[in-house]
């Protein structure tokens, strides 16, 4: 071998080719050798590199940072050769360009959506013509076999062809190669649009043609003020988004005719506000017969349980379970219910008086946090006030020394204290806003042992056992001075005065004979109490409390005369709804008490809150929506929604449901539609389309660069408004793709008549986007520095 | 290819010859040198289907490529693979040459297709570099060894193409050039200075046709059968320097009797054939001096050839 390359010299004459092979073979040598120095002399391995990278990627100095299998060392890139793994390179490409998983599927897209638009596809390419050329192709190089083994990056992106090179470059005829149908140019063979742009109802429900024919002229023939939209461009602008033409804010369009749906002005019928907490309506009479403890509660609520309060009960398996018991139940007709639905609905009320205990004692977001819908895990606080809309403290215990006065000494004695029959309150219900109603002297007490009892945990008057004041029987300017059961135990008050300043008001109704620590009490009525420490230590004489009565808030001589006049109006003065129907029902004394109202108002609780906010009415606390985009309204049905399937009966479902019901407070789905998700319940539509939207599309449309073309009709150029059709019949299910749009669809012969050869382009990526679900880039990924 | 034939007698030096020009064609010691002979309808149809057949390859093979990158493959791996086949072909032509493996009339076909292929490989390469310069240290090496290789290549087609032109065929040396060069120089000095018989035997003064051939040859032959001729006018094949002299001969041939003329018409053909021998002069040198670069850069561009195949395949990233 080695003498076929470099025959010796010989004595005999040498043929006249026997110089130039010998020189052809140092030349030889000469290149290897020159390649290799200035391959080991060259900076890493740049001199094999086939050319500069783009502009965008120049950064990028070591080849291994792409060519993964490349390595950093001299000779390291010849393990490039042994077979890898094929789709590393493109995943090093990921580290910097943020994709869906489906990266590497055609067009980024999924399974699902690449099988439905091939079998749709699939039908329009049976009656388009295929031209020669692709044949051609098809039969020599068939694309699906690139396909087959999945795409890489550089499939499309072929990197070191120049700074200047167009990376995103795609020809026509390489997104031919893998489409089902085939053609040639936009003009030349690609099939008619399918109801182009609607590939979905509107979000917004919005009839363009009931109002242009029927509201605008009304509200215009009504209140000359009012401002009509005069074009399209008054409630449509592209300014944010080029490619949609987004709906301009509520403000600025729809307020003026539909704010005062939301607030609830124009409700003629129905509360106008949404019952949150409530008190619901129970079966006295049979709870007694059947001998059911539920303790004191009012028998002249009508209320109905509220479907956050079956959110709240249900947080936990056992209120799952519950909530299912009593929810085909009429709470207010017991007389046919078994036993266990008998103790359902005993477990229910205590439940409820747990929840009213624990919002009380403890914060909202205690008990709102731990919500467990879709076992989503805590709620975050910004949600939990969103949750709430901030409900007042003060609305809560409001209400609870309306409704159950006794609710600390019946939690504190728990569902069996001695007095297990159904205790009757028949209180005077206030129907004054919360903000009118004087603060009970309860909540004063109440306050600093919820609120600071886990501040003050380690100390030792912290540490002590903390309850509920008794039930007052005598208030005045929302001060209690006279404690139910005080008169009973003067002594043991006198013996354990010293127990502690802070606990006064937190008397124990049944003496020594119970001693409960906090590991007995409900989860969440624990905060802030320490289960080791005996309950008779805390223990507050009842005298003690009353002594503890503020002068300040001692009655005047006519305030004292107005109890009096009270007490004898008995039923009468008040305005109770059930105390007089029930008159064999035991009144326990501190009932008699209703909170002092000082200063007269005609004006309802629901029309003080015209503005929105929580109120107090009858049996129930109500929110009053504040306006557009209420975050409270919003929460729920946004926490809800992906809980609630359609025909769902799940607590979730519940509140959804109401929410969203035609006669809905609020009045959100009159407008943002429903869409029923498969397998994630219901959304409600309160985004608008934007880009981010339009991912998943796979054609983009960009409004702007044809203002300037359209005619003398504008938009009703391409959109050609079509009445009759049953746009908002579309509403009445689910589906969002199942729909009647108000316009025509934009056909193609139009955009032809631009997009055509030797005209404006038409290739491809003019109206389409390969990645469909878009890509982020680049990534960053800085660390902040750490000393 | 001009054969003629001129029989001259001459009496000078008291002894009388006769010189016979022959057409160099057929000089044995320098093998086969003809003029220029007129091509045949049939070898121009012949070359004419070749270079379609050429255009057609080629245009097939650039839509080969553009089809293959269509489908979603890199079309480099397409055309580079073509590029290295054939370069294969042209090397393997090489070896049989070099082994004496094949006869002299396969030689001949396979050099054929040795050209034919080789202005193939140009379309393989014009698509495999994408019609554009490269833009590294490493592709500009092998660019410039494919550029020289092609170039040397074409100028050999081109040299191969000329001396069949001019007659020269493959059996042809050019180490008796000089001797015949030199021989030539003193054949035309013979018959320039070969004294007319009639003249002597008359007392009446001669016109002076011998005298104006004496010039003729003073001023214009005797430098172009004494020097070599100018290495660029051979090397494109120029005919002005010919020319010229022909004319200057025929402008003379009609004020001369009979006898000059057929003198003239000798002289004629004997600056046609130094033209021949300066152009086989300087075809010898060239055919010689391209081979120099040729093959030696063929075989560093094979070098830097595997390299390169095995850098894109080490660094592919799944495009191809």
């Amino acid at each position: 071998m080695w003498r076929f390359l470099w025959p010796p010299q010989s004595e005999n004459p040498q043929p006249p080719s026997f110089q130039r092979d010998r020189f052809a073979l140092l030349v030889a040598l000469l290149t290897t050798v020159s390649a290799g120095a200035a391959f080991f002399l060259s900076k890493g391995t740049q001199f094999l590199m086939p050319g500069p990278l783009t502009s965008a990627h120049a950064a990028i100095g070591n080849c291994a940072q792409c060519h993964t299998q490349s390595g950093t060392g001299k000779l390291s890139w010849v393990h490039g050769l042994i077979a890898g793994n094929p789709r590393a390179d493109s995943n090093a490409c990921l580290t910097c360009h943020k994709m869906p998983a489906t990266a590497f599927f055609p067009h980024g897209a999924s399974f699902n959506v690449l099988a439905e638009s091939t079998r749709r596809l699939s039908k329009v390419a049976a009656t388009t013509h295929e031209p020669l050329l692709v044949r051609a192709q098809d039969t020599a190089f068939p694309a699906k076999d690139v396909i087959k083994s999945g795409l890489y990056c550089a499939t499309c992106h072929q990197e070191h062809q120049g700074i200047n090179f167009d990376l995103s470059k795609i020809s026509n005829e390489q997104c031919r190669s893998c489409h089902v149908v085939k053609f040639d140019s936009f003009d030349g063979g690609h099939p008619q649009f399918e109801s182009y742009p609607f590939r979905r109802r509107t979000r917004i429900v919005y009839d363009h043609a009931s109002h242009f024919d029927k509201h605008f002229p009304e509200v215009a023939r009504k209140d000359l003020a009012k401002r009509i939209p005069a074009s399209c461009s008054t409630c449509h602008d592209s300014h944010d988004d080029k490619r949609v033409m987004a709906v301009v804010p509520f403000e600025k369009t729809c307020s003026g005719c539909h704010l005062d749906q939301i607030t609830g002005k124009e409700r003629a019928t129905g509360p106008k506000g949404i019952a949150f907490l409530a008190l619901p309506g129970l079966d006295l009479q049979t709870l007694k017969k059947r001998n059911a403890a539920i303790g004191e509660w009012p028998d002249a609520s009508e209320a109905e349980l509220t479907p956050f309060m079956k959110v709240m009960i249900s947080r936990n398996d056992k209120g799952r379970a519950l909530i299912k018991a009593v929810d085909r139940l009429n709470l207010q007709d017991l007389a046919n219910a078994n036993d266990d639905q008998i103790a359902s609905v005993k477990e229910l009320a205590w439940e409820i008086k747990r929840i009213f205990y624990a919002m009380i004692s403890g914060k909202a977001s205690d008990v709102l946090g731990d919500l467990n819908i879709g076992s989503s895990g805590k709620l975050s606080a910004t949600l939990v006030a969103d949750l709430t809309a901030s409900i007042p403290r003060d609305v809560v215990i409001g209400a609870q020394q309306q409704w159950l006065p006794n609710l600390a000494r019946e939690i504190t004695a728990g569902p069996n204290a001695p007095d297990p029959q159904p205790a009757v309150t028949d209180r005077e219900q206030g129907n004054s806003s919360v903000p009118i109603t004087e603060e009970p002297p309860v909540s004063d007490a109440l306050k600093p042992s919820a609120e600071t009892g886990r501040k003050e945990a380690p100390s030792k008057e912290a540490s002590k056992t903390k309850y509920d004041p008794p039930a007052c029987l005598m208030r005045v300017l929302g001060q209690c001075l006279m404690s139910a059961g005080q008169e009973n135990k003067p002594e043991s008050a006198e013996a354990e005065g010293t127990a502690g300043d802070a606990d006064g008001a937190n008397g124990k109704t049944n003496g020594n004979k119970e001693k409960r620590s906090a590991g007995n009490l409900p989860e969440p009525m624990r905060a802030g109490l320490n289960g080791d420490e005996p309950a008779a230590t805390s223990q507050m004489p009842r005298e003690k409390v009353a002594n503890q009565s503020d002068d300040l808030l001692q009655p005047t001589e006519e305030e004292l005369r107005e109890m009096k006049s009270r007490d004898k109006g008995g039923a009468s003065a008040s305005q109770t709804r059930g105390a007089a129907a029930q008159p064999n029902v035991i009144s326990r004394p501190q009932a008699k008490t209703a909170p002092l109202i000082s200063i007269e108002s005609n004006v309802d609780p629901e029309s003080w809150s015209e503005y929105g906010g929580w109120y107090r009415q009858d049996y129930a606390i109500f929110y009053r929506p504040a306006g557009h985009k209420d975050k409270f309204i919003y929460s729920w049905l946004f926490l809800t929604g992906p809980q609630a399937p359609k025909g769902d009966r799940s607590p979730a479902a519940a509140v959804f449901d109401f929410l969203t019901s035609k006669d809905a407070q609020g009045a959100c789905t009159k407008c943002h539609s429903v869409d029923d998700i498969q397998g994630k319940g219901r959304v409600v539509n309160f985004s608008q389309p934007s880009a981010e939207t339009k991912q998943g599309s796979f054609t983009t449309f960009i409004h702007e660069p044809h203002f300037g073309v359209m005619e003398n009709r504008g938009c009703l150029t391409c959109h050609k408004l079509e009445k009759g059709r049953r746009y908002l019949k579309s509403y009445e299910q689910g589906d969002p793709h199942n729909f009647a749009s108000n316009f025509g669809a934009v056909s193609k012969d139009l955009c032809q008549t631009c997009h055509a050869t030797k005209k404006v382009r038409q290739d491809c990526l003019t109206c389409h986007k390969y990645h469909v679900n878009g890509v982020i880039m680049p990534i960053i990924n800085t660390k902040i520095p750490m000393p | 290819m001009a054969t003629s034939q001129v029989g001259l007698i001459g009496v000078g030096n008291g002894r009388t010859w006769r010189i016979g020009v022959r057409s160099v064609l057929q000089h044995p010691s320098v093998g086969a040198i003809g003029g220029r002979g007129l091509s045949s309808a049939g070898s121009l149809i012949t070359r004419t289907i070749r270079v379609v057949v050429l255009a057609a390859i080629s245009v097939g093979l650039f839509s080969l490529v553009s089809i293959y990158g269509y489908a979603l493959r890199d079309p480099r791996y397409l055309d580079g693979w073509v590029l290295a086949g054939g370069m294969s072909l042209q090397l393997g032509f090489h070896v049989a040459i070099k082994t004496n493996k094949l006869s002299p009339k396969s030689v001949a076909r396979w050099r054929k297709f040795h050209i034919f292929v080789g202005y193939l490989l140009i379309a393989a390469f014009l698509s495999h570099t994408n019609f554009s310069l490269p833009d590294a240290g490493f592709e500009w090496a092998l660019w410039t060894g494919f550029a020289l290789v092609m170039l040397s290549g074409i100028f050999g087609t081109y040299l191969t193409w000329s001396a069949k032109a001019k007659g020269i065929d493959d059996r042809f040396s050019s180490d008796p050039i000089p001797s015949r060069a030199a021989e030539l120089a003193r054949e035309v000095r013979e018959v320039v200075a070969m004294p007319d018989p009639a003249s002597v035997a008359s007392a009446l003064p001669a016109p002076p046709h011998d005298a104006w051939i004496a010039d003729l040859y003073a001023n214009h032959l005797k430098d172009y059968f004494e020097r070599r001729r100018n290495f660029f006018s051979c090397l494109v094949g120029s005919q002005n320097a010919l020319q010229r002299l022909t004319a200057e001969i025929d402008s003379l041939s009609p004020y001369v009797d009979a006898r000059r003329q057929e003198k003239l018409a000798a002289i004629r053909n004997l600056v046609i054939e130094k033209d021949r021998l300066d152009f086989a002069r300087v075809h010898s040198a060239l055919s010689r001096g391209w081979q120099f670069v040729h093959v030696p850069v063929t075989y560093g561009l094979i070098v830097l050839s595997v390299l390169h195949v095995l850098v894109v395949y080490s660094y592919s990233s799944g495009g191809w």
